[in-house]
């Protein structure tokens, strides 16, 4: 037998499927996780490590490394919410949205892209919102245990492909310095499929980290399992009830747990739906979405570098970040390419003839308009965000630049994601960017970062949790995920809800009188390791 | 009706006319159940509609599945630039048409692109990887 990668023996002990569990059902616990990303499963680990009886609740299923293939149509359907078709509504500009619905949630899916935010947006958060204990320097131990977890580690060289000399190439043309990207990951060898699961298992998303850690240290995992709202004694959280559901996802009975603490962790779209449906009457609630959207444009070369072959988003392009401007590149499938390519018919299929010679680069822009979660007449959660004057005026600079830096690596034409100004041919074209009107025509941008939704705040009046994450005006509820982030963040967020989530934890500890337990370091817990203790 | 939408939206010429319009259909079709509920149930009620389309944009009595190929992808791209609900139906079927068409084994063979053969070699070569 070939040798296989530790992800693939990796044990998932103290599963419970929801898809054959017998209804109504009722399980108990000191700490209910609601939801298995970043946020969840790091809680759900470092409670467990406090020694709490805890139970994580994922509403889609175990999926495992070893089942994971290239093919985007079955993983999308297999790993991602409503078959990656969400939508963030706005008066004007649609944002197509994506976000992980399996064990590990969107760590699953995710670029791997591990940054720490910059100094000066964790400084104006202790400094200029009043929330103790979240500056640079107080989160640096934090951090610093969010990087041994997550396993962040830069691409070897042995990965880079065609797309990313080009990159290179570009940006130092245009004089740009570019930043190596840390990546939650163990030796990628670049095969270019994070955004569809890792079949490497070189990403180290929550899957092959924190869950099957708290799983072998006695944590319980409930899959297929979709909670409608939190129970209550009075003010104080009482556990969360929901629906089980089938394996091709229809609800087919009700489940509760009982719970002192309940951590939800559900996202930035899908827990102030929970903390509404449960009737916490916060205005702040949903308030303060931040979506930190992205912007393609596609350059087209002569020579053909095959695209798919080598690691994607080995760099990125900082040099704007001042400016709330980021630049990556990834290589994107022909199938979900070919939607951000103009036309249909012979008029599509004659750019996508040139699919071997196309690099994918996007300018990510910090959004400055705050949006909404709000409920639909299904009490499910939608979000709504028009992006004003000022973020459009940053993604038509954002795409002017990454347009700039592909005609600067070598590209002959480079398409945009304008509805109406669909190519430029060459880099005195890039004033069509700048001229186009800001009324007319649609731009296509997507997100996978969304934030800010119940936010940390020093009083009820600004946000709908406290400093460490927990819910005003309640006990024993706590948010743990990108919800919590106070304000944009301008790079992904993966790291910091990580951090965050470690600090918090800290201080829930603290009011239930536990003692904290060691922050990890580096390598305490290889996939090797977990499965030598299995 | 669906037939007919892929016919019209599937890539042609440029070496992209292998005969795999029964399994585009057929991936498009194993889609739908994976849809949100408000989509799962928007969706048919859309195609029907679109029956009627080439009244708006060809100002022509007929039914969508009665044009040749060319007429019905030029009323997909007209439904497409008015916007609206019918913009969102036909982004949403190209969406769905082009992952199933140039995702098919015959149409990456075509354009020499071997994602899952890579895979396989990259797991292995891993494995060894971390093993030494």
């Amino acid at each position: 037998m070939s040798a296989q990668p530790p992800e693939y023996r990796l044990a998932y002990p103290h599963v419970i499927d929801g898809a054959t569990l017998e209804v109504p059902h009722r399980l108990t616990a000191d700490a209910v996780v609601v939801g298995s990303g970043a946020g969840g499963a790091v809680a759900a680990a470092r409670l467990r490590d406090a020694g709490l009886d805890v139970l994580l609740v994922e509403e889609g299923t175990l999926e495992r490394t070893e089942t994971f293939t290239t093919d985007p149509a079955s993983m999308i359907q297999r790993l991602y919410r409503d078959a990656g078709t969400s939508m963030i509504l706005g008066r004007r500009h649609p944002i197509i949205f994506a976000e992980g619905r399996c064990v590990g949630g969107s760590t699953v899916i995710n670029g791997g892209m591990a940054w720490r935010p910059p100094a000066r947006v964790l400084d104006n958060w202790e400094q200029g919102l009043g929330l103790d204990g979240t500056s640079a320097r107080a989160m640096e131990p934090y951090f610093d245990a969010a990087e041994a977890i997550l396993h962040t580690e830069p691409n070897h060289e042995d990965t880079y492909g065609g797309n990313t000399h080009l990159f290179l190439k570009g940006a130092s043309a245009m004089g740009w310095p570019v930043a190596r990207a840390p990546r939650n990951m163990r030796r990628c060898v670049g095969l270019n499929n994070c955004a569809l699961g890792c079949p490497t298992g070189a990403k180290q998303s929550m899957l092959v980290t924190e869950i099957p850690r708290a799983l072998a240290s006695g944590a319980a995992l409930l899959t297929h399992a979709r909670v409608d709202h939190v129970t209550w004694n009075g003010s104080a959280a009482r556990g969360v009830t929901g629906r089980l559901l089938a394996a091709d996802g229809r609800p087919r009975g009700r489940f509760h747990v009982d719970a002192d603490l309940v951590v939800l962790a559900a996202g930035a779209r899908h827990t102030p739906g929970i903390l509404k449906r449960s009737r916490v009457w916060s205005r702040q609630v949903g308030r303060g979405l931040h979506t930190h959207p992205n912007a393609k444009c596609v350059g087209i070369f002569d020579q053909r570098f095959d695209p798919w072959v080598g690691t994607h988003q080995a760099f990125h392009i900082h040099h704007f970040l001042d400016d709330g401007i980021l630049i990556g590149y990834a290589a994107v499938p022909p199938g979900l390419l070919a939607a951000a390519i103009p036309g249909l018919g012979a008029q599509n299929a004659e750019k996508m003839a040139l699919y071997n010679h196309m690099l994918t680069a996007a300018t990510l822009v910090d959004d400055e308009t705050e949006g909404r979660v709000l409920l639909g007449p299904d009490l499910q959660p939608f979000m709504w965000q028009t992006l004003d004057g000022r973020d459009i005026e940053r993604i038509h600079r954002g795409v002017a630049l990454t347009a700039e830096l592909l005609f600067a690596a070598g590209a002959r034409e480079v398409l945009l994601p304008f509805s109406d100004l669909h190519a430029i041919r060459n880099p005195g074209e890039i004033r069509l960017i700048h001229e186009r009107r800001r009324d007319r025509g649609v731009i296509e941008l997507m997100t996978v970062h969304i934030m800010g939704t119940a936010r940390m705040a020093r009083d009820a009046s600004q946000g709908a949790t406290d400093v460490s994450g927990a819910v005003f005006d309640t006990t024993g509820l706590v948010i743990a995920d990108a919800s919590a982030i106070p304000t944009s963040l301008g790079v992904n967020p993966q790291e910091t809800i990580v951090a965050l989530t470690l600090r918090n934890v800290d201080r829930w500890l603290e009011r239930r009188g536990r003692t904290r337990p060691a922050l990890r370091r580096r390598d305490t817990a290889t996939p090797e390791a977990m499965h030598a203790g299995s | 009706m669906l037939v007919a939408a892929v016919a019209a939206i599937r890539p042609r010429g440029h070496g992209f006319d292998q005969p795999v319009d029964a399994d585009v259909l057929a991936r498009v079709r194993a889609f739908f159940p994976f849809l949100p509920a408000p989509l799962r149930r928007a969706f048919p009620i859309g195609l029907r509609l679109l029956q009627a389309a080439p009244l708006v944009a060809l100002r022509r009595p007929q039914r969508f599945t009665s044009l040749s190929t060319d007429d019905a992808r030029h009323v997909l791209e007209r439904m497409n630039e008015l916007g609206g609900p019918f913009g969102a139906l036909v982004l949403g079927l190209r969406t769905l048409v082009f992952l199933a068409f140039y995702q098919h084994p015959d149409v990456l063979r075509r354009m020499e692109i071997d994602w899952a053969g890579r895979a396989g070699e990259l797991v292995r070569r891993r494995a060894e990887l971390i093993v030494s």
